[in-house]
């Protein structure tokens, strides 16, 4: 219904994917030669997202306990498999993408650690939590490849 | 001089002798010795909120093989009260563990899973059903056969097939001169062969070692090496090397051969649940199974069931009225669908191929674990077939016979779950279409050419191109002057209105000024691993790819820059259940995110606002999906790719023979498309923004940054954070909004 209703009045399908939140952006005032008008108002409202904040699922919450109970016993390739698994469930959580980059790191893959890293930071979007564990496993795996100096930068970055 | 004649002679028969008798032991023990690897699908994973309906578990569990009972009096029984469900599973070997029989409940309601707990009461967040059967392949030489071993044939077959083709096979040691020396007889008597003298035993050697040839020369080799085979191996090992091997039918290009694999193509169950009259149907096959093909002459094949069963009765195989009620039956044969996936295996066979090493695919009772997702696999089916139905219907006049393959994948992953490489896989061949038709993308290669302006930092999808006429001369001379599809000229365009309405002019100006190499490096980095003729046609799509090659291209934009390479294969386990070398989830950057997502924003444009707004008849209301429509030159190739929430899916519809099919790219592949996701219960393709990007109103046409409520043209573009767009001077929140713009925004905001 709700998206029906979006639909008749905003006539515009793809405005459905995004609220246009009633807070207004606080940027400086554009500085475009493109700006047709100079005296138009600098701001105008902006499709918001909601903010997001990632969870595990209590499948994927008990996949991951089970994976690292795997772990535990040694058996990386049992934890890496278990998590695939919660992967597909939730393959969007970047939570699940930094446990599958932790494991990469004890497994000694750094590089796929670091892809890890980047996808986690990718869908992490504006979730502070999930971005602090992102950048964590990427320094991590950065420096194990022996590259501290952009270990650095993204800790700083965070 | 006689004495060295004869003793070359000898000398010779006896070299000859060896060497067929090396010939015959070598072939079998590679046949014979070779347990086939067993090849399963995806287990489906059940979790509070898995969208799976009641009606959809008890479907699942009959795949499996569960079965209506009391589940407390053992493994692989269930009960249903309402929507509730009571399972024994049985102990079953995944990935990742040996789980043990367990007693499970689980609710479901008409969409999804409700609760799930174990019987005694303990927590059950998630479960998983038993990986179902698809088929067994030798991995090594690659062929498909359901081998069954000697405990799995059921023991009708065993003496049913003996009774028919051999009668004497017990007592014979491979040529049965008797037999021969009657048939002889019976046939000079009937003035023409109404029998044959050839054992079960020499039947198989034919097989194995033979051409159809009626020589002299050939039945002589057929003995030695039918008595040589006897010599070495015993009567039952050769009885089920023949019910492996012997030839059963024909799939278009594609021969069946074995009981096993008879079993599943005829019937789609396995061997040892067939009765008695389908058995009879598959003994009395081995005659002829062209003559008596029971889909092409079902009354043929009906009399000779029957035939067989009066026989399994005179001899007391069977009970006689147990011979009546079976040949009252009707054939039986399966309706289309199962769990017969020749095109999948064939996906399977390569891939085992590419990452796992031969010497490890040599061990015996291998099972290897898939991606199949047996209900993504029949949805897929289910939409080729119909909708090639209706577009053969609507071209009559074209008088052909359209052709289509589709595969479905999961983004993050790169896992295949589902593949059709042709249509009526009954009878179109073994050309796997999703595989290995090579054809022009067509349209299907813009994304690659905007991502590469998106990436240059030069261009939003609110930057304006030009819509215009365009004149080329080329390295050969020849002047090249592409048109748009509709034969307009658009003028001024947003980036994102020239790819959601895929107009060619302002694809070719924009690429021609980025390089076409650096269009080409963009493609390769997206996944294409074939190298691409830098040609101005190239932007319009005349680089040629397999639909899987489309798929590696179209994972990496889904996944939001990041590659993952199609696979099949998730792992493969030894007898004992251990993995070999596993291929595991291998993901690498693609390209930057950042471009990805304003990429992937303008694509869910093309369904809403351009060439694939058709698409939304056909899925459920509301859902929101990103892909694009792909033409080649005259409409010979139709394609769509695309993406859900779940699911990315690419499909191409066109002729074997590249004929004119006069359907773009909605037109053709695009129903198959929809009605393939909408099969698959899909959730919405909710794009997630990297942080350095962020989404922006623009107006369609004009690209000036507005909000819905000044420009009922809106669309969402995502930009890099912080980029200045020029603002539509009519959208001005300094002046009072009007009434109705005020009812509105208040309804955007409690809406959503």
């Amino acid at each position: 219904m709700a998206p029906l209703v979006a639909l008749m009045l905003a006539g515009c399908p793809s405005s459905l994917r995004t609220s246009p939140g009633p807070e207004v952006s606080t940027r400086p005032p554009p500085a475009s030669p493109n700006a047709p008008t100079p005296e138009l108002p600098a701001e105008v409202p902006r499709p918001a997202p909601a903010p997001r904040e990632f969870r595990l699922s209590p499948a994927t919450q008990s996949l991951v306990a089970q994976a690292h109970t795997l772990q535990g016993r040694g058996d990386l390739l049992g934890a890496s498999s278990t998590l695939d698994r919660a992967l597909r469930i939730e393959p969007s959580n970047p939570l699940l993408w930094i446990e599958l980059g932790r494991i990469r790191l004890v497994e000694g893959d750094a590089h796929q650690a670091e892809v890890c890293g980047r996808k986690a930071l990718a869908l992490a979007s504006s979730d502070q939590r999930a971005r602090s564990g992102a950048g964590h496993l990427l320094a991590d795996a950065l420096r194990t490849q022996g590259r501290n100096q952009e270990a650095s930068e993204v800790e700083s970055r965070r | 001089m006689i004495f060295v004649a004869l003793a070359t002679v000898a000398v010779a028969a006896a070299a000859w002798i060896m060497h067929l008798d090396r010939v015959v032991t070598q072939q079998f023990q590679g046949r014979h010795w070779s347990v086939p690897a067993h090849v399963y699908a995806a287990p489906l994973e059940l979790y509070a909120g898995a969208p799976i309906s009641a009606d959809d578990l008890e479907e699942e569990l009959r795949r499996v093989h569960y079965r209506r009972g009391d589940p407390a009096a053992g493994p692989g029984l269930y009960r249903r009260v309402g929507n509730a469900f009571d399972i024994q599973t049985r102990r079953v070997r995944f990935i990742d563990e040996q789980r043990d029989a367990q007693l499970v409940s689980i609710h479901a309601d008409a969409s999804s899973v409700t609760s799930m707990r174990q019987i005694n009461g303990a927590d059950l967040p998630v479960f998983r059903l038993d990986p179902p059967v698809i088929g067994s392949v030798f991995p090594i030489h690659g062929e498909d056969r359901l081998v069954v071993s000697p405990e799995e044939v059921p023991a009708l077959l065993r003496k049913g097939i003996k009774l028919i083709e051999d009668r004497r096979f017990d007592e014979h040691h491979g040529v049965d001169t008797l037999g021969v020396l009657r048939a002889v007889w019976a046939n000079l008597r009937a003035g023409r062969v109404v029998q044959g003298g050839s054992t079960l035993t020499q039947q198989l050697v034919k097989n194995y070692f033979l051409t159809d040839a009626q020589t002299f020369d050939r039945k002589a080799t057929e003995a030695v090496m039918a008595l040589r085979l006897e010599a070495h191996y015993s009567k039952d090992e050769i009885l089920v090397a023949y019910l492996n091997e012997v030839f059963l039918g024909q799939d278009g290009e594609r021969a069946i051969h074995g009981f096993g694999l008879g079993s599943e193509f005829y019937f789609a169950k396995p061997l040892g649940e067939l009765d008695a009259g389908e058995l009879a149907l598959l003994i009395g096959l081995v005659k002829g199974p062209s003559y008596y093909d029971p889909r092409r002459h079902p009354d043929r094949a009906l009399a000779r069931r029957n035939l067989v069963l009066k026989q399994f009765a005179d001899t007391h195989l069977i009970e006689a009225n147990a011979a009546q009620r079976a040949a009252a039956a009707p054939l039986g044969l399966r309706p289309g669908g199962g769990s017969y996936v020749p095109a999948y295996i064939d996906l399977v066979r390569r891939h085992l191929k590419r990452d796992y090493a031969e010497a490890d695919l040599a061990a015996a009772g291998l099972s290897v674990y898939t991606s199949l997702d047996p209900r993504a696999q029949a949805a897929a089916e289910r939409a080729l077939t119909r909708n090639l139905q209706r577009l053969d219907a609507k071209a009559a006049a074209r008088g052909g016979h359209l052709q289509g393959a589709v595969i479905v994948a999961e983004p993050n992953s790169g896992d295949v779950v589902a593949v059709i490489g042709g249509r009526e896989t009954d009878t179109a061949g073994t050309f796997n279409r999703a595989l290995d038709a090579r054809r022009p993308i067509g349209s299907l290669v813009k994304p690659a050419v905007y991502l590469t302006a998106l990436e240059s930092g030069r261009y939003t999808a609110a930057s304006l191109i030009e819509d215009a006429p365009i004149e080329m001369k080329l390295p050969d001379g020849s002047i090249w002057a592409p048109q748009n599809f509709e034969h307009n000229v658009n003028g001024s365009v947003t980036l994102a209105k020239a790819l959601a309405e895929s107009l060619n002019l302002a694809t070719v100006k924009l690429g021609m000024d980025l390089g076409l190499s650096k269009v080409a490096d963009t493609l390769q980095s997206l996944g294409l691993e074939s190298a691409t003729a830098l040609n101005p046609s190239m932007l319009l799509g005349t680089v040629e790819m397999t639909p899987l090659e489309v798929v590696q291209v179209y994972t990496s934009l889904a996944n939001g820059g990041f590659r993952a390479r199609p696979r099949a294969v998730r792992a493969v386990l030894d007898e004992q259940g251990r993995p070999l070398r596993q291929f595991k989830v291998q993901v690498e950057p693609a390209a930057p995110p950042a471009a990805v997502y304003q990429l992937v924003r303008m694509l869910m444009l093309v369904p809403t606002h351009g060439t694939a707004r058709d698409a939304a008849a056909r899925l459920p209301r509301g859902l929101v999906i990103a892909g694009k429509t792909g033409t080649s030159s005259d409409t010979r190739d139709s394609w769509f790719a695309g993406f859900t929430g779940s699911y990315l899916s690419v499909v191409w519809v066109g002729y074997d023979d590249n004929r004119v099919t006069g359907l773009t790219g909605a037109a053709g592949a695009l129903p198959v498309w929809a009605d393939t996701m909408a099969g698959l219960k899909p959730v919405s393709f909710e794009p997630i923004a990297p942080d350095s990007a962020e989404d922006r109103w623009i107006g369609f046409d004009d690209g000036l940054e507005t909000t819905p409520a000044c420009s009922p043209s809106a669309v969402v573009i995502g930009v890099r954070k912080n980029t200045v767009l020029p603002r539509n001077p009519r959208c001005n929140p300094a002046q009072p909004p009007r009434v109705g713009d005020k009812i509105k925004s208040w309804f955007d905001r409690i809406v959503h």
